[in-house]
């Protein structure tokens, strides 16, 4: 049972990190936001048995709206959710280095 | 449940656990303590004596005005109570759509990079609520030099944040901008 929902913590994190816009996954600001299994956890997934939570870092200056890209990670986190609900969490917003710089 | 409710309830529990723990001793006659002396003991004598008097004042229906305006204060307290622990709790984050958040820090952060963004402004204070509805509420305090125009760094500060959270595409429901000169002297920043 732990297993598959590290499974499904793991497969909701690299859909939200391979989502355009995503700088990184959030850890939660009073609670660990995190998926624990044996020995393990996926920090910045929440699993439970009603939904499936998702703490993003957005890029700035944004590619496009906020609502937008929570949006876009929303439905890419709820194919991987095995039916449960998603719910993304815009925890912080960072500005992008410039690589030229 | 609400904090004030929680205490109350705390100081019941606890004060039932006490009460448990020293009837026990006068039931069982542990150490000399006898049940009988109980009341005594708890100086309960003259609280029986004064609920006495107002079961029968009740009865007889001759309540003077401090023994009413006690017990409607009582009730009114009580109905507080119970509305404050029916309310639900506020949201944590601000709404964006259904299903989709931002932490109330986030939006803090791009409206202070706004309001900092104004020459005019030498210190700021940000509050952001979250709401039932879509949409943070943003109350702005900006500390200007004395003389400055308010009402138009006012309408700039609201722009700003405006802007600044359309840009990003956070929802706004409701923007309160206030300004309040200060003497540079107290603000974090003297000159921009």
């Amino acid at each position: 049972m732990a297993d598959d929902l590290i499974q499904m913590a793991r497969a909701v994190q690299d859909a939200a990190l391979a989502t355009e816009g995503v700088a990184s996954l959030g850890t939660g600001r009073w609670a660990e936001a995190a998926t624990y299994g044996a020995g393990e956890k996926v920090t910045g997934v929440v699993v439970s048995p009603n939904e499936v939570r998702v703490h993003i870092v957005a890029n700035y200056p944004p590619s496009e709206p906020l609502q937008a890209l929570a949006e876009r990670v929303r439905q890419r986190a709820t194919s991987k959710a095995g039916g449960r609900p998603a719910m993304v969490v815009v925890e912080d917003i960072e500005v992008v280095q410039d690589e030229n710089l | 449940m609400k904090i004030f409710n929680r205490i109350i309830v705390i100081l019941l529990l606890a004060g039932i656990v006490a009460l448990g723990v020293t009837v026990v001793f006068y039931i069982f006659d542990v150490s000399d303590y006898h049940l009988e002396d109980l009341s005594r003991a708890l100086g309960l004598n003259g609280l029986y004596d004064a609920v006495n008097s107002f079961v029968q004042r009740a009865e007889s229906r001759s309540f003077d005005v401090l023994d009413i305006v006690v017990l409607a204060l009582v009730a009114l307290l009580g109905l507080v109570l119970l509305i404050l622990e029916f309310k639900p709790p506020s949201p944590r984050r601000v709404r964006m759509q259904q299903g989709t958040y931002v932490t109330r820090k986030a939006v803090e952060d791009e409206v202070n990079a706004a309001v900092e963004g104004s020459h005019e402004v030498l210190q700021s204070n940000v509050k952001v609520k979250a709401q039932r509805r879509p949409g943070a509420r943003v109350n702005v305090t900006a500390n200007v030099r004395p003389g400055e125009n308010a009402r138009s760094v006012q309408s700039d500060v609201r722009d700003r944040i405006q802007r600044r959270l359309d840009q990003v595409g956070i929802p706004v429901g409701n923007l309160n901008v206030q300004v309040r000169e200060s003497d540079p002297r107290q603000t974090k920043t003297r000159v921009k």
